[in-house]
C-alpha cells in the first residue's frame, strides 16, 4: 500500500511525459488522477492505522542491493504517518493551484509529480540509502520548478537552493556511510541502527557527535535553521505559488522529520550533546525570523520569513525532550504545513490579480474582497496562534514541552510570539483596513478554483483547533516510545 | 610463446582491423559506409567473445607477457563497449570524409586493440608497445578533421605531449629494469630510491593517458578539436584501460597491503578532481566543458585506487562501467546538438527542452549521473567509491570527493539551465537526430537509469571479477 502511495505519482509523471504537449487537459487529468490515487490510498490507511502501536506499520521490505545490505524498506509510524497524509493532501491542494499554470504545462506536471514521489519516499523510507535517494530526488524537480516557472530572480534562486541543499546532503551521506561501517553487521537499516545505538556501545560518544553534526548539517539546511536559512526567502519568493506551497508545507518538514527520526533515534548521545546549541538556534529562528518578517514590505517574503519563525517553534519543542514538546513539534509541522500553504496560496491570489505583493500598495481591500479578507484573516490568526485555531494548540504544546527544561529560552521565545502577531496584524491592517485604494476598485473576489484549494485548508485549521485530540492521537504512542517511556 | 590462446579477442580484433584496411582498398567509394558497419560489428563481436569469457575460468590464465583474468576482461568489456558505441556515433557524424572511412574505422579498432593489450600486459615492454599503439592511432584520429584548424592544433598538442610522456615512461621502465633486472611486474621488489623513481616516472606516463593532473594539459585542446565520436572515445576508453594497467602495476609491484601509497594517489586524486571541476566552470564550449569534467571523473576513479582495498578496486570497476554509459550519453547529445547548430558553444543548447524535450531530458539524466545525483547510476558508483574511502578510514578523501561533486553540479547545471530556462535562439524546430545517435543515447540513458535503480547485477559482477591474477 505504501508503495502504491509513493509510486503512483511516478507512473503519472511517466504518462504525462508520453502525452503530446498541446493536450493540456489530458496532462492535468492524468496528474490529478495520479495524485488522487496517492491521496485516496493514504486516507484509506487512516482507519487501519493502529494508534496504540509503537512499531512500524504497513511495512514493506524487499532486498534491493543485497551486496551492500541495502533494502527497499518502507513503513510508517505515528511520526511519519501524519506527514505522509500532509504530503498527499498538500500536493493535491497545490495541484488545484497549479491549474493556473499556462507555460510549458507538460514539463511542469512531470516535475511536480516526480517531486511528490521524493517527498513521500523521504517520510516512509526506513533504510538510509533509500532515504538519501528520495531526499535527493526532491532536489532536481524543485530546481526546475523554481527555475522555469518562478519570478524575476528565479534562476539564481534555483541554483542557490540546489547547491545549498546538495552541500548539506553530502555531509549527511558521509554520516550515513560512517554509520554503515561502524555497525556490525554493516547495515543501512534505521531500525537496526537504532537498536544498536540503544543497546550497545558500538557508537561511542565521539563518533555519535561527529555523525550527528554531519546529519544535522544536512537537516538544518532543509529546515532551515539559523544560520543556514538564507536560501529560503529567495527560493520561496521566486517560486511559483503552488511550488512555494509545497516548499513551505512539505519540504521544510523533511529536515525536522530527519532530526527526530535519524539524529535523535540513531545518535542520541550526539543529540544530547547538541541540545544547548539547538535551543539557542530555535530561539534565534523564532525571534530573528519574526523580526525579519516584520521588516518586509513584500507579502510573500513576509510569509517566507514567518516559516523560519514557525520552524523555530518545532525546534524548540524538540529541544524540550518531553512528550508534550515532541507532540507539539510534530503537530506544529502539520499545522504549519496547512497554514503556510494557505498563506502562500492567498498571497498568490492577490498577486495574480494585482501583480504586486507590496504591502503598502493596498488598502481597504476588505470592502472589495470580503471572502478573501475573511480567509486571509483566519489563516493569519491561525498562524499567530489564536486559541481555537490549529496553530495555537501546537505552539502551546511546544512551549509547554520546552518550558520544563529551558525556562529562559522559552520565555524569550514566547516574547517572539508578539513579533509574530505584530507582523501579521500589520499586514492585515495595511491590506484590508484603512481607506480603499481606488486603484484596486474593481478587483474580483475569489474564483471557484481558488476557493476549492483554500476551503479544505481552512476546514482543517478549524478542525484541528477545536479537536486537536484527533491528530495528537495519531502520534502520541510513537512519541512516548521515542522518548523511551 | 606461452598461452597465446589467452589473447584470442585481441588477435581477432587486430585481424579485423587489418581486414578493414584491406576492404578499404577493394570496396568502391560509394559503399564506404559499409566499413563502419563492418567495424562496429567486429567490435561488437569481440565484445561478445570477451563477455562470454568473463565467467569462464577456462579462458583465464597467465602467459609470458600477459595475463587474462576476470579483472582485465571486465575492463576489456568496457573498452569494447565504448568502441562499438563510438563507431555507431561515427555513422551519424557528417564531418568525417567518406573516402577515409576505412582508415578511420581501422584506426579506431587498432587503438582498441592496443588498449586490450595494455589491459592484459604484465610486462612493461608489452605495456609500452600497447600504449604506443593506442597513442599513435589516437594522434591520427584526433587530427582527422583536416579542414578544421582546431583539429590540427589539438592533434599537434596531443602528439607533442604524447611523445614527451612516452619518453618519460620509457625512462621509468629502464630504471625499473635497472632496479629489478627484469621488465616483468614482480611483487616485493626492494624499495630502493631507483625503484621509487621508476614507478613515479611510469605513473606520470600513465597519468598522461588517463588525464590525471598534472599531465592533463593536452586534454581540452585535443578533445575540442577531435571529431566528436573520437572525443567520446578518448574520454572513456584509453582512460579506463590505463586505470586498469595502473591498478595492475601497483597492485602487483606495491600491493596496498604492504605499501601505503594513499598519500601519493590521494594527492593526485584531489588535484585532478579540483582542477577538472573548477576549470570546467569557465568553459563556454560544451566539448571543453565535458573534457574538464572527464578529468574530474578520473579524479574520482583515483580515489578508489588510492584506497587500494578490495572495495576500492570494486568501486573503480563499477564506476568505470557506469562512466561509459553516462559519458557516451552526454557526448552523443552534444554531438546531435553541435551538429545541428554547427558549433559546440553552450549557446547551441539554448531552449533545447522546448525543441526536443526527450533529448534535453536524456542529457539532464546523463549530466546528473555524472554529478552523482540519485537515483541515477553515477550515484551508485560514487557511493561505492566513497564508501571504500570511509571504510578504510580515509575520511578526507571521501569529503573531498563529495564536495567536488557538489561543485561539479554547478557546471553540469549550466547546461541544464540553458536547455530548460533559456528560449531557443532562432530555430525552434525539433532537432533532427540520426538513428545511430538515437540508439547510442537510448543505450546510455537506459544504462544510467537501470544501474541507478537496480545496481545489484553490476555490483555482483564486479565483485566476482575484482581479484587480480598474477
Amino acid at each position: 500500500m505504501l508503495s502504491l502511495i509513493t509510486w503512483s505519482p511516478l507512473i503519472g509523471a511517466l504518462i504525462v511525459l508520453m502525452l503530446p504537449k498541446e493536450n493540456k487537459r489530458a496532462i492535468q487529468i492524468v496528474s490529478f488522477v495520479a495524485a488522487g490515487i496517492s491521496l485516496a490510498a493514504s486516507l484509506w490507511l487512516i482507519p487501519q492505522f493502529d494508534r496504540s502501536a509503537t512499531a512500524m506499520q504497513f511495512v514493506e521490505k524487499w532486498s534491493w542491493i543485497p551486496s551492500l545490505n541495502v533494502s527497499y524498506y518502507l513503513g510508517v509510524d505515528g511520526l511519519s504517518f501524519p506527514l505522509v497524509l500532509l504530503t498527499t493532501f498538500m500536493t493535491f491542494i497545490s495541484l488545484i493551484g497549479s491549474l493556473g499554470i499556462e507555460k510549458r504545462v507538460k514539463e511542469y506536471f512531470f516535475w511536480f509529480m516526480a517531486l511528490e514521489v521524493g517527498m513521500l519516499g523521504v517520510f516512509m523510507a526506513l533504510d538510509l540509502v533509500l532515504f538519501y535517494v528520495f531526499w535527493e530526488l526532491t532536489l532536481v524537480p524543485m530546481y526546475f520548478l523554481i527555475g522555469v516557472w518562478g519570478g524575476p530572480k528565479k534562476e539564481f534562486a534555483a541554483i542557490k537552493f540546489f547547491l545549498y541543499t546538495l552541500t548539506g546532503s553530502v555531509f549527511m551521506l558521509l554520516s550515513i556511510l560512517a554509520l554503515y561501517f561502524r555497525s556490525v553487521p554493516h547495515t543501512f537499516d534505521m531500525i537496526e541502527l537504532m537498536k544498536i545505538a540503544q543497546t550497545s556501545t558500538v557508537f561511542d560518544p565521539r563518533f555519535q557527535i561527529l555523525v550527528f553534526l554531519g546529519l544535522y548539517f544536512g537537516m538544518a539546511i532543509k529546515i532551515p535553521a539559523f544560520p543556514f536559512h538564507t536560501w529560503l526567502p529567495l527560493a520561496h519568493v521566486e517560486a511559483p505559488t503552488p511550488v512555494s506551497v509545497i516548499l513551505a508545507a512539505v519540504m521544510l518538514k523533511m529536515g525536522v522529520y530527519g532530526i527526530l527520526r535519524i539524529s535523535f533515534g540513531i545518535t542520541p548521545l550526539g543529540f544530547h550533546w547538541f541540545l544547548p546549541a539547538l535551543v539557542v538556534i530555535a530561539v534565534i529562528n523564532i525571534v530573528y525570523g519574526a523580526l525579519c518578517a516584520l521588516a518586509q514590505t513584500d507579502m510573500k517574503k513576509m510569509v517566507a520569513y514567518s516559516s523560519i519563525n514557525h520552524m523555530g517553534y518545532c525546534l524548540l519543542g524538540i529541544a524540550g525532550m518531553t512528550a508534550a514538546g515532541f507532540s507539539g513539534a510534530v503537530l506544529q509541522m502539520i499545522n504549519h504545513g496547512i497554514i503556510a500553504g494557505a498563506l502562500f496560496l492567498l498571497v498568490g491570489v492577490i498577486y495574480d490579480r494585482a501583480h504586486t505583493r507590496d504591502l503598502s500598495a493596498f488598502g481597504g481591500l476588505a470592502v472589495k474582497l470580503p471572502v478573501y479578507a475573511g480567509i486571509m484573516s483566519l489563516a493569519c490568526f491561525a498562524s499567530l496562534g489564536l486559541p481555537g485555531l490549529s496553530g495555537f494548540v501546537s505552539e502551546f504544546l511546544c512551549f509547554l514541552g520546552a518550558f520544563q527544561n529551558w525556562k529562559w529560552a522559552t520565555t524569550i521565545s514566547v516574547l517572539g510570539i508578539i513579533a509574530t502577531a505584530a507582523f501579521f496584524l500589520r499586514m492585515m491592517q495595511k491590506v484590508f483596513l484603512g481607506p480603499v485604494n481606488e486603484k484596486w476598485a474593481d478587483l474580483p473576489d475569489m474564483s471557484p478554483r481558488e476557493l476549492a484549494s483554500l476551503l479544505p485548508l481552512v476546514a482543517v485549521m478549524i478542525w484541528f483547533g477545536i479537536d486537536p485530540k484527533w491528530p495528537l492521537d495519531l502520534m502520541n504512542a510513537t512519541v512516548a516510545h521515542l522518548l523511551g517511556k | 610463446m606461452q598461452n597465446l590462446g589467452l589473447l584470442t579477442p585481441e588477435l581477432v580484433l587486430a585481424g579485423l582491423a587489418l581486414a578493414v584496411m584491406f576492404l578499404d582498398m577493394v570496396l568502391p567509394r560509394s559503399k564506404s559506409r559499409w566499413l563502419y558497419h563492418f567495424a562496429w560489428l567486429s567490435s561488437a563481436g569481440v565484445l561478445a567473445l570477451v563477455v562470454a569469457s568473463l565467467g569462464a575460468p577456462a579462458a583465464h590464465g597467465t602467459g609470458t607477457l600477459w595475463t587474462a583474468d576476470a579483472f582485465g576482461q571486465f575492463f576489456k568489456m568496457t573498452v569494447l563497449l565504448t568502441a562499438t558505441l563510438c563507431l555507431l556515433l561515427g555513422l551519424d557524424y557528417k564531418a568525417l570524409p567518406e573516402r577515409h572511412a576505412g582508415t578511420f574505422a581501422a584506426l579506431m579498432l587498432l587503438s582498441t586493440t592496443g588498449m586490450m593489450f595494455l589491459i592484459s600486459a604484465t610486462d612493461l615492454l608489452l605495456v609500452f608497445v600497447a600504449l604506443e599503439l593506442v597513442s599513435i592511432s589516437s594522434f591520427v584520429l584526433a587530427g582527422f578533421e583536416r579542414g578544421n584548424p582546431k583539429s590540427n592544433e589539438g592533434a599537434m598538442k596531443y602528439f607533442l605531449f604524447g611523445a614527451f610522456s612516452s619518453a618519460i615512461l620509457v625512462y621509468g621502465i629502464s630504471m625499473y629494469y635497472g632496479a629489478t633486472g627484469t621488465t616483468r611486474l614482480i611483487p616485493g621488489a626492494a624499495q630502493s630510491p631507483m625503484m621509487i623513481l621508476a614507478l613515479v616516472l611510469i605513473l606520470l606516463g600513465f597519468a598522461f593517458k588517463a588525464s590525471i593532473a598534472p599531465m592533463h594539459f593536452w586534454v581540452p585542446d585535443a578533445y575540442e578539436g577531435a571529431p566528436t565520436p573520437v572525443t567520446t572515445f578518448f574520454s572513456i576508453a584509453p582512460k579506463l584501460a590505463t586505470f586498469c594497467a595502473l591498478m595492475r602495476l601497483f597492485g602487483t609491484v606495491f600491493p596496498a597491503a604492504q605499501y601505503d601509497l594513499t598519500a601519493l594517489f590521494g594527492l593526485l586524486a584531489v588535484l585532478t578532481m579540483t582542477i577538472g571541476n573548477f576549470t570546467a566552470f569557465f568553459q563556454d564550449d560544451v566539448k571543453r566543458l565535458l573534457a574538464y569534467s572527464s578529468i574530474a571523473q578520473a579524479g574520482y576513479l583515483l580515489i578508489g585506487v588510492a584506497v587500494g582495498t578490495a572495495r576500492g578496486t570494486e568501486g573503480v570497476m563499477m564506476y568505470s562501467f557506469i562512466y561509459v554509459a553516462m559519458n557516451i550519453g552526454a557526448f552523443a547529445v552534444a554531438q546531435a546538438v553541435g551538429q545541428a547548430a554547427g558549433s559546440y558553444s553552450l549557446d547551441a543548447f539554448d531552449g533545447l527542452a522546448r525543441r526536443s524535450l526527450g533529448l534535453a531530458l536524456a542529457m539532464t539524466f546523463c549530466l546528473l549521473s555524472l554529478a552523482g545525483i540519485p537515483p541515477l547510476a553515477g550515484f551508485m558508483g560514487k557511493l561505492y567509491i566513497f564508501s571504500s574511502a570511509v571504510e578504510s578510514g580515509r575520511w578526507w578523501l571521501a569529503a573531498f570527493g563529495l564536495l567536488n561533486s557538489v561543485a561539479s553540479a554547478y557546471f553540469y547545471f549550466r547546461i541544464a539551465h540553458r536547455m530548460f530556462f533559456r528560449a531557443p535562439s532562432e530555430d525552434a524546430a525539433p532537432l533532427a537526430v540520426g538513428p545511430y545517435v538515437y540508439g547510442g543515447i537510448a543505450v546510455a540513458v537506459v544504462g544510467v537509469l537501470l544501474f541507478g535503480v537496480h545496481p545489484e547485477p553490476l555490483i555482483a559482477g564486479v565483485r566476482a571479477s575484482a581479484p587480480l591474477l598474477p
